[in-house]
């Protein structure tokens, strides 16, 4: 097997995915609640209420617990003179090379959640693809990006 | 510096298109209304039934008045070792184009540009993501084209050596027989999806037959139905071989590839002739696809991926190369094209014995509860549901023994299998991403997957290789690496 990517997220990215997860299940209590009030109006079988409530549970657990820290476990990057590497994944792991010379251009993002937690996600886009590198420590992120334009700036090549 | 215009046939093919965009609200104006129309104007629903006529021709009075002011508001030019276009009423926008971003000039003929012998020109450069033309010149005359192609050869030729002029000539590479022409409509995709939609209208016919009559008698009706739908299939069969000829006729007619000055020619078309020109240099990656109707009878498809410049308008960037072509006589006219890429899949990495069940064993995840679910609903028919597993598995094995590829020096090639069997041909250098995938399963048994996108269109085109060995496709990122 060839090296992993060095790079790991920052801790504080998995607080962040926890957060989404809980908004989320709140989504989905709003639904489950809706659907518990139809039953409770319509005398629908009394069994929806538990399976209403199984879901918002599976939910939670998945989306809070189990996905951030899969997640948070298999995603690696590594920014190398000549190519990035970026591995990420859920069920597939996937390991993604975009040599410095397919860089197109490369922004930061940064939504309101991820501003209070001074983080910001990275894309870099090539001709066909765009990859996120996702909850870097905002100072990190712009270094990043500046570090990627330059090298992609020495590689120049039309397609 | 003079500006020119375009033909004022342009402002009937304007009004034309924006009619043509406005016809499903159209239709459904009037069948909402149940085409219950009164002309006597003393009706006092007349006003009522009126108001939709009106709707119409209000559209129709719009697209025809902004047909003409595109026609008259458009003017292009050329300065600067550029093409200039300019239209808009109110808003004036101007496009420069520099020449030697121009790609490439499509050429398309419509049935209204026959008539006044006119052509429609789209400037491709290599930037357009959306699959739109840079520029469209609506309709010009012959003429006009060629001094456009002129001013941008006047610069794009590099000056000469004193060897002597050399005169580039086109050398037709391929071209397709009425013959070749009836066989791919035959072998067509199509063929099957026309299918449906000929049943479909032919079943409506059934509530013409009397069975109220045939019922007394059960046991004609057996007979008669049988009869019925066997002829019903047939004639179903018929129609829709029809209607793919004709459609592959209308689109193939005349199918010419050739060779100039390092660019691709194709034109092809019967009602609407049409011409693009690819230069070599802009494909990114060929594909080979044999459906499985024609890899019984040793027939292909070749496709080309190339960055920008398609036929205008169609969505995606693949452009037919052969649409039509016996895999023995394959190799000349690509080896011709394609001097560099090596086509011999001999020596291919094959899937891993061991990885055979992964081919079929995604499949149960959607087959299982659809099992279950027509066994449970339909019982004891719905069991009949588990036989659909025989396919499953027949495919997947056909699948895994299709999974192969070859790196030779700067090229890679994936052949892999859906239905069609596809080759993938790509140099390094066209490659934008690779990426090695791998699920937990597969780590157990060492087994992984990889992806190749090169650009094409917007979203890229994309090849994989499934489940081989890590080890290979350690080698295959190694490669792309260095």
């Amino acid at each position: 097997m060839r090296q992993e990517p060095k790079y790991q997220i920052p801790k504080k990215g998995l607080t962040v995915w926890r957060l989404y997860g809980v908004l989320e299940t709140l989504v989905a209590i709003i639904i489950a609640g809706g659907v518990s009030f139809a039953t409770y109006s319509f005398d629908w079988p009394k069994y929806i209420y538990f399976i209403a409530a199984a879901i918002v549970l599976v939910i939670a657990l998945l989306e809070i617990w189990v996905f951030p820290n899969v997640r948070w476990r298999i995603w690696r990057y590594e920014v190398r003179e000549q190519e990035i590497e970026i591995q990420s994944g859920l069920f597939i792991v996937k390991r993604t090379l975009i040599p410095m010379v397919r860089v197109q251009h490369v922004d930061t993002g940064q939504g309101p959640i991820l501003k209070k937690y001074d983080l910001a996600n990275i894309s870099i886009s090539s001709a066909a693809t765009t990859h996120v590198i996702p909850m870097l420590i905002t100072a990190d992120a712009d270094e990043l990006r500046a570090k990627i334009s330059e090298l992609a700036r020495v590689a120049e090549e039309d397609v | 510096m003079s500006k020119y215009k375009l033909h004022p046939v342009s402002a009937i093919i304007n009004c034309a298109k924006a009619l043509k965009n406005m016809l499903i609200p159209i239709v459904i104006i009037l069948v909402a209304n149940g085409f219950n129309f009164t002309f006597d104007w003393r009706d006092e629903r007349f006003f009522q039934s009126m108001v939709p006529l009106i709707i119409i021709i209000v559209i129709a009075l719009f697209s025809l008045v902004s047909g003409v002011v595109q026609w008259w508001t458009f003017t292009y030019w050329f300065e600067d070792n550029e093409l200039r276009v300019q239209h808009g009423l109110f808003v004036k926008k101007k496009r420069f184009i520099p020449y030697d971003r121009i790609q490439s000039l499509n050429y398309k003929e419509g049935i209204f540009h026959r008539i006044f012998g006119l052509v429609q020109v789209s400037v491709e450069t290599a930037g357009n993501k959306s699959g739109k033309a840079e520029a469209e010149l609506t309709a010009i005359t012959r003429d006009a084209a060629n001094i456009i192609e002129n001013e941008m050869k006047k610069l794009k030729e590099k000056p000469q050596t004193e060897e002597g002029e050399v005169l580039a000539t086109a050398r037709l590479i391929h071209k397709m027989s009425p013959k070749d022409l009836l066989i791919l409509a035959t072998t067509s995709n199509s063929v099957g999806v026309v299918l449906a939609g000929v049943l479909a209208v032919v079943s409506q016919f059934s509530e013409f037959i009397p069975y109220d009559s045939i019922y007394a008698e059960i046991e004609q009706l057996l007979r008669f139905g049988f009869l019925l739908i066997i002829v019903l299939v047939i004639v179903g069969l018929l129609v829709a071989w029809l209607v793919s000829v004709g459609i592959t006729f209308i689109n193939y007619y005349n199918f010419e590839v050739s060779e100039e000055n390092e660019r691709l020619i194709i034109t092809r078309g019967l009602l609407e002739k049409k011409r693009i020109t690819i230069p070599l240099n802009r494909v990114q990656a060929i594909k080979i696809v044999e459906n499985p109707f024609r890899q019984l009878f040793g027939l292909a498809a070749v496709i080309v991926e190339s960055a920008g410049g398609g036929f205008g308008g169609e969505k995606d960037k693949t452009v037919v190369l052969f649409p039509l072509i016996s895999k023995k006589h394959l190799n000349t006219p690509l080896q011709q094209l394609f001097p560099r890429f090596d086509l011999d899949l001999e020596e291919a990495t094959h899937s891993p014995k061991r990885a055979r069940p992964y081919f079929y064993r995604i499949d149960f995840i959607w087959l299982v509860p659809l099992i279950g679910a027509l066994s449970y609903f339909f019982f004891p028919y719905g069991m009949l549901s588990l036989l659909l597993i025989i396919p499953i598995l027949l495919i997947g094995g056909w699948q895994f023994k299709t999974a192969r590829f070859k790196i030779s020096n700067e090229q890679i090639t994936i052949m892999y299998r859906t239905l069609s069997r596809i080759t993938f041909i790509a140099e390094k250098r066209r490659i934008q991403i690779a990426e090695q995938r791998q699920t937990y399963f597969q780590k157990r048994k060492n087994i992984a997957s990889a992806k190749i996108v090169v650009m094409s269109g917007a979203a890229g085109a994309s090849a994989k290789a499934y489940h081989m060995d890590e080890q290979h496709i350690d080698e295959l990122m190694r490669w792309y690496e260095h």
